[in-house]
């Protein structure tokens, strides 16, 4: 067996349409497809035995037995039965197909039926009619009629839902027993039901196949569990210290005023008489080609910036370079760069790294209160990084860190938050955690997001002001 | 030239000056930048420390701006450039001397004496004046205008490590101390406070000493254990291990990143830490090797010491600074010249442990360097905390220097007081070792002991470990190591 799908572009009676697929799977593989509901992988795994219209592309060497369990399957089965007893015109009731009947309709193996059978405990229930069973006894039909069908390909598509533990342990060893016989393709969203013997993992997104990887490639498979982990789990911003809240801002000022902005730079302006204002809730997206001043900008606001001292700056109702320190500025801000990412070379754990948000520090300084742990620990759990409270920050994977630090931004539930280029550097799994993780404080809280980005079309959901910087030509300048 | 100060005090306030130092309490700082507020602070020149310090001062609230000398501001020097790109007012002395409530001198203790000497008659009745390190009080007895108060504040890091540190929301460990001669409105301590706040130093530690006790362990640590030892090591244990037979290029690499990879473990634990990272058999031959050491070289240690106290070194460095620099620059000529500065790191690799088992003889010295440094600075009535400081503490820092730039950039990069009293150690100490490096082979030094046994005699192991544990640097090193463990939960 060797499957292939080029370029496949497949609908299905215009509900949803799978984008341009490629896979290849061969006989040696076990795959678990996963993704989020209604990502499209029930519709990539029922493609497999047949379902959907091909629009375009092509779909090579799948075997000619497939057995297939899915609850569209099963919803099939039942309404075929229901449409049985529709279509009785005789003025008797009907009791639809026994269930005896359902399992050896077609070729199947009537010694492993009887096997499957008394392995489901499903005896007392041969005679039942089958839409009369419970789901999860028409479930285990299912499985029996797929698995008796000695297939070539076995998809099971969630197949573990709904099952009572003794069964569900009984199906995982009977698919134990098959792993070298028949090639599997599993459809689950929870990673601790995958089995061990999965060799590889498909993520479909958005009805396309985003990233296949190998079940042992570890930092792969772990940023796949964070990912999912982010896209399934509602959240819930962790509240913030009330005990080291921030002073309360005037809600009729903005938060950030910049008028006629002038940065040179060695005789070269950067920024020529720019004016900008935030105010309070607003998203912003800043972009502009490299060297156009966007970092600039940003580090006027932070205060990081030694001009931002002969410049008419307000911040947070400071007007600058009136004897306000960074630190009375920094508190309002959560800030994210790949700058902060590289001089955040600490080892010291992941709760402490959230933690620091709240002293605007690199490092760690002060002692914690339990509360502010309580906090952190909320964010670790967001994150699906609970199990590595201590782990030193950095041990972890670029990705990983990145998350960490927009936790940390987020901590004190600043009135801003800076992303500057928080995707850069990330591979496009990490780029999509990131992107959920901003997507979600956008929706979830009452801090404006300003988010800086190279191409001004590379948007977040959300987001609903932009400003464009040119690039300014060397000699433009002065 | 003025007298030495210190040698004019009767010997019942050298000893009580010699004797100032403590830890201060982080409640003591409680007021932040108060004492500062509101107060035109001027900064006299633009190096690495006038910089960093002026830009944590300045965000820290304060009102900073720089002076320099015309000259510099005429010709767009770098220290102009410095100052006018972070968006600092500059002017000269005559336009912002007179409005300066703090001038913070910030220039290299050789210009002092024209500096102080310059801007002095321009101050503000009742200005204060900040000094980063006590020489000119102290060794060129400066006399300042009574009017005035004057302060020290001594980052006891790098300008740029300043900064980077204040910027992550911590600080440096900082010394203070006031010129009790000048002290007429009593305001001195409080100024010098919020000026460590203001640069961030007090997060991280600071120190209350004296002029006095700055200048005399801070000259006696920088030329013996941190630049002179490590100078003189690297230069014997290279040529030794050539002489042996070791590949060049491995030498020189062990030697240059060996100083700091052992010194971290001394940084993070102590003398004791150091040696424990040595197998039994080789903790005790380089304590063996630093007990011998220590006996050859404790003459050299206590010649340093007293000619600092009693002001010979101070005057005869002057008297090379009046002769255009000339032993300080011939001698820097030399080191360029010598072979382990000719031989760039080899292409090898070297685990963070091989620089320990192959390094015995470099644990030894910084063993040996360390305690004379400190026992010699305790015995002149320098108290623990200072010796400490001076000696162990900052010998990872040169280490760090020596690993990034060898010695040749190292010694440009010190102070030109450092740099002198370090080769005065060095062309002692070289002649002092030969006899002594004579029956030095590899085992010690480049191939480690390699031996089928490494047992030990119980008795004698525990013998070293008692007196590794017992020697007082160790014991106000756990003290102080605990301080900045609380306040620095990351080292």
């Amino acid at each position: 067996m060797n499957i292939r799908l080029e370029n496949l572009t497949v609908n299905f009676d215009d509900r949803f349409q799978l984008d341009e697929i490629n896979w290849q799977l061969d006989d040696t593989q076990h795959w678990v497809i996963t993704g989020t509901n209604g990502a499209g992988k029930s519709a990539l795994a029922a493609i497999l035995a047949g379902a959907g219209d091909i629009v375009s592309g092509s779909m090579s060497g799948v075997p000619a037995k497939v057995g297939l369990v899915s609850f569209e399957a099963q919803a099939e089965l039942i309404e075929r039965e229901r449409k049985k007893d529709d279509a009785d015109i005789m003025d008797v009731i009907s009791e639809g197909t026994p269930v005896h009947e359902i399992l050896h309709e077609g070729d199947r193996n009537p010694v492993l039926i009887q096997q499957l059978v008394s392995m489901f405990k499903l005896e007392s229930l041969l005679d039942r009619a089958f839409r009369k069973l419970s789901t999860g006894e028409s479930r285990k039909v299912m499985l029996i009629r797929a698995l008796a069908s000695e297939p070539d390909l076995l998809v099971l598509d969630e197949p573990f839902d709904g099952l009572d533990a003794h069964t569900l342990e009984m199906l995982q060893q009977y698919l134990l027993s098959l792993v070298e016989t028949v090639p599997m393709i599993l459809v689950l969203n929870r990673f601790d039901e995958f089995p061990d013997f999965i060799t590889h993992i498909a993520y479909v997104d958005q009805g396309r196949l985003q990233h296949q990887i190998d079940r042992h490639d570890s930092q792969a498979y772990n940023e796949l569990y964070h990912l999912l982990h982010l896209k399934t789990t509602e959240l819930q911003v962790p509240p913030t210290d009330s005990d080291t809240a921030l002073p309360p801002l005037d809600p009729t000022q903005p938060l950030v005023r910049l008028n006629k902005i002038n940065v040179t730079y060695d005789g070269h302006r950067i920024i020529d008489s720019l004016d900008w204002t935030i105010e309070p809730n607003q998203h912003w997206q800043l972009s502009g080609p490299n060297g156009s001043g966007k970092t600039c900008l940003l580090s006027l606001i932070t205060g990081d910036h030694p001009q931002c001292y002969v410049n008419d700056i307000f911040v947070f109702g400071f007007q600058r370079g009136n004897g306000e320190s960074i630190w009375q500025i920094k508190q309002f801000i959560g800030y994210v760069s790949t700058a902060l990412q590289w001089e955040y070379k600490v080892g010291t754990g992941l709760r402490n790294v959230i933690i620091s948000g709240f002293y605007d520090s690199i490092g760690l300084y002060t002692k914690a209160t339990d509360r502010q742990k309580q906090i952190a620990d909320q964010w670790l759990a967001l994150l699906g990084m609970s199990d590595r409270a201590d782990t030193p920050f950095n041990k972890l994977s670029y990705g990983d860190q990145r998350l960490l630090l927009i936790a940390r931004a987020m901590v004190k539930h600043p009135p801003l938050l800076i992303l500057d280029e928080p995707c850069l550097g990330l591979d496009d799994m990490n780029r999509q955690l990131v992107l959920a993780l901003i997507e979600k404080i956008c929706a979830a809280s009452e801090t404006a997001v300003l988010y800086v980005n190279h191409h001004a079309e590379d948007k977040i959901k959300g987001i609903d002001h932009y400003l464009a910087l040119e690039k300014r030509e060397p000699d433009s300048s002065q | 030239m003025s007298n030495n100060y210190f040698n004019t005090l009767p010997l019942r306030e050298q000893l009580e000056q010699l004797g100032k130092c403590r830890f201060m309490s982080m409640d003591e700082f409680s007021d932040g930048v108060e004492a500062l507020k509101g107060k035109k602070i001027v900064v006299i020149g633009c190096g690495a420390q006038g910089l960093n310090q002026g830009l944590n001062l300045r965000d820290s609230g304060l009102d900073v701006s720089y002076t320099l000398r015309a000259e510099a501001i005429a010709e767009k020097r770098q220290s102009w450039k410095n100052a006018t790109e972070n968006g600092f007012v500059v002017g000269t002395y005559e336009e912002l001397i007179p409005t300066a409530d703090v001038v913070l001198n910030l220039t290299p203790d050789k210009q002092h004496t024209p500096v102080v000497n310059a801007v002095m008659p321009l101050m503000k009745e009742g200005a204060c004046l900040s000094y980063s390190h006590g020489f000119n009080i102290v060794e060129e007895g400066m006399k300042i205008r009574e009017d005035l108060t004057v302060i020290m504040v001594a980052p006891k890091c790098p300008g740029s490590e300043v900064r980077a540190e204040y910027v992550r929301g911590f600080g440096v460990p900082t010394l203070i101390a006031v010129h009790e001669d000048n002290d007429p409105q009593g305001e001195g301590l409080a100024l010098a406070k919020a000026y460590a706040v203001g640069t961030g130093g007090h997060k991280a530690g600071v120190l209350m000493s004296s002029f006095i006790a700055e200048v005399k362990s801070d000259l006696m640590g920088e030329q013996t254990i941190l630049c002179g030892m490590l100078q003189t090591g690297s230069l014997l244990c290279f040529d030794k291990m050539v002489a042996e037979g070791i590949d060049a290029g491995y030498a020189s690499k062990l030697i240059q990143y060996g100083w700091e990879t052992i010194t971290e473990a001394l940084k993070y634990g102590g003398v004791t830490n150091m040696l424990d990272r040595l197998s039994n058999p080789a903790k005790i031959k380089a304590f063996d090797l630093a007990e011998e050491m220590k006996q050859i070289m404790r003459p050299l240690y206590n010649k340093h010491q007293d000619d600092i106290i009693d002001g010979t070194f101070s005057r005869t460095m002057m008297e090379d600074w009046a002769n255009d620099d000339k032993n300080l620059l011939g001698w820097r000529a030399e080191t360029a010249e010598t072979a382990f500065e000719k031989t760039p790191a080899g292409d090898v690799e070297i685990s963070e442990q091989e620089y320990f088992d192959n390094g015995i003889l470099m644990v030894a010295m910084v063993k040996a360097g360390v305690e004379l440094a400190f026992e010699t600075m305790t015995a002149a009535g320098i108290i623990p905390d200072s010796a400490y400081y001076e000696s162990l503490h900052e010998t990872p820092l040169i280490a760090n220097t020596i690993a990034r730039k060898k010695l040749y950039e190292m010694n440009a990069t010190i102070s030109d007081t450092a740099e002198y009293g370090c080769y005065l150690y060095n062309h002692a100490c070289l002649p002092l070792l030969a006899d002594f490096m004579k029956d030095i082979k590899t085992d010690v030094i480049g191939k480690g002991l390699e031996l089928d046994d490494t047992g030990v005699d119980n008795a004698r192991l525990i013998e070293v470990n008692a007196a590794l544990r017992s020697h007082p640097v160790e014991a106000i090193g756990a003290v102080l190591r605990g301080h900045m463990a609380d306040m620095k939960k990351i080292v």
